[in-house]
């Protein structure tokens, strides 16, 4: 490519801005020929939007945000597509330390089980609702986040609507911590560091970890409207090459102390170090084992959650969205020409035939039937 | 109407606030941070909140879950008028109205909270470029008294060198006058 061009690329302040943090600190964005300008922006809505009008060309994004941007589940559809996964794993359902000692009143045992089920909580809510108390407030980042379908996963797999026996409420990342110690709210699901942090600073304890939710769940993508992706193409590879060999980076534990040290700068996440290391310490995967590849199955288990919450129709064609926005091919693209320098298995990964995906509770989930899958939860708000 | 304003920058919704009493009938309130309760009380028709607030993905979400909240709002998007939410988005400013409201009776609030933002910005920008051309102006100063002492000139000789040194480099005054008293400091031992 002749000369350079400018990318202005906006993130959230999490662990898993890394790539787009380590491809601009490191030069990665450089080599590619990219002048790239970092927007760390105070809330997803605005990130989208924008993206959306083309105040950005690009964002850190929630994976279910770029779906629900596509389909319109929140108003103007705006095709987005995700060219890479950022992340897998990464979020933890905290409760307030108070909580946490009510539930282990009821449980003591099921309290030390890993991951912690709900079931106690579906208890404590019954007690306080006989005694007249008011629901308990939890917090989730974004309506359409892998956060949100976590947490209403984890509740209703024990007999808690999450619609009608807790108040839910959106509260943006790094607000959480203050929250949960003003007592706003009991409980919350956000990805790294604001779980470490909560816990670190006394105020909390994690129940379930994303790992343990769904082993290797997706999280955040590079996301960006389909329009910029068909009129930049070769910048795009540029970006997906520099953001790929930063997750590289990322992955390797012998960056780890550089890596930590630039992400906790007050400008990227501001929050402790010691916070930062805590998720990317066995549970964070940027890369390796076909991490940043976009998977099929990832975007349809979202839209089956997105069904079963009544976001998007339940007998939308779900392959057919899935393929729009998720575009591993162009990933495959991406690690071909970078070459002998990275395992070209990792971008294949997902046609190697896989186990089939279970979450914590056992139940698998068939990608081929999303919509059965999403009327099949005994607790759910199907659209009619 | 009752108008809500919603941003971090106390000054900047004053501002908007201000504006927006040109327009009748209309109440207006500021907030720094979004309560719901507050705004229950109040009962908005329209909330204009400042993009860069990070209440903002509490406020959109309170579009999905209307049970939980008396008063939905949903985004203002008028597609009557193409181009306009980009304006807004540009300008920094979101705006949500409460179902029902028509769109046309937005136009004008929007209209004055997007000029109000672009006002606050150039104002920050002149106040911002003040205080450089100040620091710049001690800088010069402090570089000047240090060439007269070191190499005995008097405070003309000391600002005409300062000029050709910028000059020959192509950079501007204040800079060649801060690099001259950083390098002085490093031959006086004041780091490394």
């Amino acid at each position: 490519m002749s000369g350079l061009a400018d990318l202005r690329l906006g993130f959230i302040p999490l662990t898993d801005c890394a790539p787009l943090v380590v491809a601009r600190a490191l030069g990665f964005f450089a080599e590619e020929g990219l002048e790239v300008s970092l927007n760390r922006e105070a809330s997803w809505a605005t990130l989208r939007d924008k993206v959306t009008v083309g105040a950005l060309d690009g964002a850190h994004m929630l994976a279910p945000m770029a779906l629900a941007s596509t389909v319109g589940a929140a108003g103007d559809a705006v095709s987005m597509i995700a060219p890479i996964s950022l992340n897998l794993n990464g979020s933890a359902i905290t409760v307030s330390t108070g909580l946490a000692e009510a539930l282990r009143q009821i449980d003591p045992e099921g309290m030390q089980q890993r991951p912690t089920m709900a079931r106690s909580l579906a208890q404590l809510i019954e007690q306080r609702r006989a005694r007249g108390e008011p629901p308990l407030t939890f917090a989730v980042v974004f309506t359409y986040s892998m956060h949100a379908y976590e947490l209403r996963y984890w509740m209703a797999q024990a007999g808690i609507d999450p619609d009608r026996d807790v108040r839910l409420v959106v509260t943006p990342p790094p607000r959480m911590v203050e929250q949960l110690r003003s007592g706003l709210i009991d409980g919350f699901c956000v990805g790294a560091p604001w779980n470490a942090v909560a816990v670190q600073e006394g105020l909390g304890e994690v129940l379930i970890k994303a790992s343990e939710f769904w082993p290797g769940s997706p999280d955040k993508v590079f996301g960006l409207t389909a329009h910029w992706a068909e009129t930049y193409p070769d910048e795009l590879r540029a970006a997906l090459r520099a953001l790929i060999r930063a997750s590289v980076w990322a992955d390797d534990r012998a960056n780890r102390g550089d890596l930590v040290e630039l992400l906790a700068l007050p400008q990227h996440i501001g929050a402790p170090a010691a916070s930062i290391a805590w998720a990317l310490e066995n549970e964070v995967v940027f890369h390796a084992s076909g991490a940043g590849l976009p998977r099929r199955e990832h975007a349809l288990w979202f839209l089956s959650q997105m069904a079963r919450w009544g976001q998007v129709a339940p007998d939308g064609d779900f392959g057919g969205i899935a393929d729009r926005v998720y575009r591993p091919d162009l990933y495959r693209a991406a690690v071909a020409s970078l070459g002998p320098s990275l395992d070209p298995a990792v971008a294949f990964a997902d046609s190697v035939s896989a186990p089939p995906l279970v979450l914590f509770d056992g139940k698998a989930f068939t990608p081929e039937s999303a919509s059965a899958y999403a009327a099949s939860f005994p607790i759910r708000r199907l659209q009619p | 109407m009752r108008v809500l304003v919603i941003d971090p920058d106390p000054a900047r919704a004053a501002l908007v606030a201000e504006g927006l009493q040109g327009i009748d009938p209309l109440e207006v309130r500021q907030a720094s941070l979004f309560d719901e309760r507050e705004v229950a009380g109040f009962a908005p028709d329209v909330v204009v909140i400042a993009a860069d607030s990070p209440d903002r993905d509490t406020l959109e979400s309170l579009r999905e879950s209307g049970h939980n909240n008396p008063r939905p709002v949903v985004m203002f998007v008028d597609r009557s008028e193409p181009g306009l939410a980009e304006q807004a988005v540009r300008a920094g400013v979101a705006a949500y109205i409460v179902d029902g409201l028509a769109p046309a009776r937005v136009r004008p609030i929007l209209d004055v909270a997007m000029s109000r933002f672009a006002l606050t910005q150039q104002l920050r920008g002149d106040l911002a470029k003040a205080k450089a051309d100040l620091e710049s102006r001690k800088t010069v100063e402090r570089a000047k008294g240090l060439l007269m002492k070191e190499r005995g000139l008097d405070e003309d000789g000391a600002y005409r060198l300062l000029r050709k040194l910028a000059m020959d480099k192509g950079r501007p005054i204040g800079t060649v006058a801060a690099d001259l008293i950083a390098f002085a400091g490093i031959l006086k031992g004041d780091a490394w």
